[in-house]
């Protein structure tokens, strides 16, 4: 009851959040700016270049849903950096810890509200990707839980790792510090990576492995179906994913568990 | 005997810089107990360590060393918690909620269990005289209304012990006197209460005992009755006073003032008896002789000075 009260909170707090605001009108003009070309390239499809357009509004497509998954790992480990810091800089955290309330249940309930608020994108983007892909004249044909779970499971990777950096740090710098990791994951991530193999399997095996829950994986835009993936496949890779958001949440209840309220 | 409301034994905070940088000490082994149903004010002036010893006290923050029991309980503990009504120094809350809603969110983290909740924050807000304002957002109350929904907050859980953190501060002079007034009905209903104020003659009107810090040092602590006791003067008034006389009663720690025809002597209530005896022996006449009561302002300031020479 007290962890949803919170996380409602949070979530009722992100909606009025100005920062919150841009982000989303920024999420608009972009997608609303990718459109414009994909549009054009509709248009201009007669019988001679429908094959050619058809990979290029493909492509687009996928440009698009590749840079609103990109934001939405910056935009979770922001709101869980914001939520907490927020609250500990304005010091509502002291009148909300003065109840019958433990750390622990304060910080779940951060934590559930910024899920709420990625859940909702998670939907927002799949509803912007079928959208693309139906002006693009492509329909997915296949189940579409997978465009929801993974997505969702991966930004709870990144709220929870930017929840432990806040417990300790400065929000901006926990920013910077997601960014750097988001990159190395990138670097350290691809087998073609020019980093040598005794340097970046051991860095790999820590980073989190957000690869594993893109859902790139199993859909291919260009072709707009999904792989088949047996359901163990799933599991494991699901079960990572949580595992690793668990660890993080946990070392952050952690942290939180000693640190001061006040601004001291 | 029961055990006590608040607790502190030989409580010390050191505030370290980060990178090891200078250690900064808030408060230095600090002892006092507050028993049930006492109003208790915690004095000091500014940066003497009372929010310090007000974070410990909500578990905000952990003391370096030494103990602190809120009703048996460490600091931060649910159990110390659900009997708490706390108020922070400059209360924040949530800016977009009206005070209906935040009353109602901080009811839901209460845990308790209230047959209409609608008419108990209606009942709270008309207690802090909100009721005309429960629609608007927050965001737009003043510094005073604010501090009244702090308040309200604070009564919300019936909590049996009330930590406040300066209560009338951005209040009014009729905005002071409701808090002080309600603070006196929370006393008759046996609620015990810790607060710090800077108004010093209010809580000589609500307090049972003071307890005073400096620098993060206890430097007094007592009943109201023994703070205002402590240095009791009294006035002589003589219609005359030669100078040997005046001579002898300064050196009994008197100070006189010469008014036309009339000389007042201000001294110790424990010298009285053997200065007017020696003014009736020296010709003089006594023409009233009045006690004069410390104000706790007047302790308070010596009791810091007396810190500060230290």
């Amino acid at each position: 009851m007290k962890i949803r009260t919170i996380a409602f909170a949070t979530f009722g707090s992100f909606l009025r959040n100005k920062v919150m605001i841009l982000f989303g009108s920024l999420f608009a003009c972009i997608v609303l700016l990718m459109m414009t070309p994909l549009l054009g390239y509709k248009a201009m499809t007669n019988a001679s270049n429908a094959q050619q357009m058809q990979g290029f509004i493909l492509n687009e497509v996928a440009m698009v849903v590749s840079l609103v998954s990109g934001f939405g790992s910056l935009l979770a480990a922001w709101a869980a950096a914001d939520s907490l810091a927020g609250e500990m800089k304005s010091g509502t955290i002291l009148a909300v810890m003065a109840r019958p309330l433990r750390r622990w249940e304060f910080l779940a309930g951060k934590y559930l509200g910024v899920l709420m608020l990625m859940t909702v994108y998670v939907v927002a983007m799949l509803g912007v990707t079928l959208l693309l892909a139906w002006l693009g004249g492509q329909g997915f044909h296949t189940s579409l839980w997978t465009l929801l779970v993974y997505p969702l499971v991966r930004y709870a990777i990144w709220a929870a790792i930017s929840m432990l950096l806040v417990t300790m740090l400065h929000p901006i710098l926990v920013m910077g510090i997601v960014v750097v990791l988001a990159t190395l994951v990138q670097l350290f991530g691809s087998a073609s990576s020019p980093i040598p193999a005794w340097l970046r399997l051991p860095v790999h095996n820590v980073l989190p492995l957000t690869g594993l829950l893109s859902e790139e994986r199993f859909l291919v835009i260009t072709r707009a179906s999904l792989r088949p993936f047996p359901w163990t496949s799933h599991l494991t890779a699901l079960t990572y994913g949580v595992d690793y958001a668990l660890v993080c949440f946990l070392l952050a209840v952690l942290v939180f568990q000693r640190r001061s309220l006040t601004r001291d | 005997m029961a055990t006590p409301a608040i607790e502190f034994a030989g409580v010390t905070k050191v505030y370290q810089r980060r990178l090891g940088g200078v250690q900064v000490a808030a408060l230095s082994g600090i002892s006092f107990a507050v028993a049930r149903g006492e109003v208790c004010a915690f004095l000091g002036p500014n940066g003497a360590g009372k929010t310090t010893s007000m974070n410990i006290l909500m578990g905000f923050i952990y003391a370096s060393s030494g103990t602190s029991r809120v009703f048996g309980y460490e600091p931060g503990d649910v159990r110390a918690k659900q009997r708490i009504g706390f108020l922070p120094e400059n209360f924040a809350f949530y800016r977009y909620l009206n005070a209906e809603k935040l009353l109602r969110f901080h009811l839901r983290l209460s845990g308790r269990a209230v047959a209409d909740p609608e008419a108990l924050i209606a009942g709270l807000l008309a207690k802090v005289k909100l009721d005309g304002y429960k629609g608007l957002k927050i965001g737009k109350y003043s510094r005073g209304m604010v501090q009244r929904l702090g308040i309200a907050q604070a009564l919300l859980g019936d909590p049996e012990l009330l930590v406040l953190d300066e209560p009338t501060s951005g209040l009014d002079p009729a905005g002071r006197k409701e808090v002080r007034d309600l603070i006196l009905a929370l006393k008759a209903e046996g609620k015990t209460i810790f607060l710090s104020s800077h108004i010093l003659s209010e809580v000589e009107q609500i307090c049972d005992r003071v307890i005073i810090i400096d620098r993060g040092y206890m430097v007094r602590a007592g009943t109201m009755q023994e703070m205002l006791a402590e240095g009791t003067r009294v006035e002589i008034v003589v219609d005359q006073l030669t100078e040997d006389l005046e001579h002898a009663v300064k050196e009994r720690g008197a100070s006189v003032e010469r008014e036309g025809n009339r000389v007042r002597i201000s001294l110790d209530a424990a010298q009285k008896r053997a200065v007017v005896e020696m003014l009736w022996a020296g010709g003089s006449d006594v023409l009233s002789l009045t006690p004069v009561k410390t104000s706790l302002e007047e302790t308070f300031l010596k009791v810091v000075a007396e810190g500060g020479a230290r």
